[in-house]
């Protein structure tokens, strides 16, 4: 337990503090926050991978606390995407649709990015477990 | 930004991304459903909290660090909170087990309910200032 509290909270201060040093390369795009875009896409990616090695057994429990629960929850953010797009949303007609593809960026290229994460992990996305037979 | 920003955004990210782990656990021994009921309550409350305190104390969307509130609070504390790549993911595992309809439903959902959450913190900041 206490392992596990404090390899989240490292894993997440790197995460955040990474998050941020990601968002200060990101060319500045006026009226659409690539910034936050990016950092979300490259969260997605690892966590699929580090889910992946840890379903494999090549990441140990706690390596994946630190690194998936820890650093890339601490990367990605929903707060910043969802309150970036709204007040875009409420700056004008046509900052309006540009929130929407935004959003719609952030969650189509996510998930394709996520899978791709799992599928390089060597773990497509197994189904739900079947019954043992016998 | 300071080394004194990096401190707050660090700091920040580290309790946040414990609340995040704990809100989860309590989640996942109270529910059983098939739901990723404990990332969406986590992302519906994080988007809550920063449309309320960036519009209680004005601060820009843009303006992510130079005090210890829009470092420490909202870009660390609320960014580790929240979180994209796990909701992405819950996705993914919804895409295998019950079909791509319910995963698109899971994502879209968070997605106008988090922006609904967010109105609603920023309204309420608004009644009150």
């Amino acid at each position: 337990m206490i392992n596990a509290i404090i390899l989240v909270f490292a894993g997440g201060a790197l995460g955040a503090m990474l998050r941020e040093f990601i968002m200060l390369m990101v060319p500045h795009v006026e009226g659409f926050p690539l910034d936050i875009l990016v950092a979300n896409l490259i969260a997605a990616f690892l966590l699929g991978l580090v889910t992946a090695l840890h379903k494999r057994a090549v990441l140990n429990g706690d390596v994946n606390s630190m690194l998936g629960t820890g650093v890339m929850g601490g990367l990605s953010t929903f707060s910043s995407m969802v309150y970036g797009a709204l007040i875009l949303m409420m700056t004008s007609t046509s900052d309006l649709t540009v929130a929407i593809l935004y959003l719609l960026a952030n969650l189509i290229l996510g998930y394709i990015v996520v899978i791709l994460g799992l599928k390089l992990g060597g773990d497509g996305v197994t189904p739900a477990p079947r019954p043992r037979i016998g | 930004m300071t080394a004194l920003d990096v401190m707050w955004v660090g700091l920040g990210g580290g309790i946040g991304s414990l609340l995040r782990w704990w809100v989860g656990h309590v989640t996942g021994r109270v529910y059983h459903g098939s739901f990723p009921l404990g990332t969406f309550l986590i992302n519906i409350t994080g988007a809550f909290i920063i449309g309320y305190l960036s519009e209680l104390f004005s601060v820009d969307w843009r303006d992510r660090y130079g005090a210890a509130l829009n470092s420490g609070v909202l870009t660390g504390f609320l960014g580790g909170y929240t979180t994209f790549s796990s909701m992405e993911l819950d996705a993914a595992k919804l895409n295998g087990s019950k079909g791509a309809g319910y995963a698109t439903y899971y994502l879209v959902l968070s997605t106008i309910i988090g922006l609904i959450a967010a109105w609603c913190g920023f309204a309420l900041a608004r009644l009150q200032g």
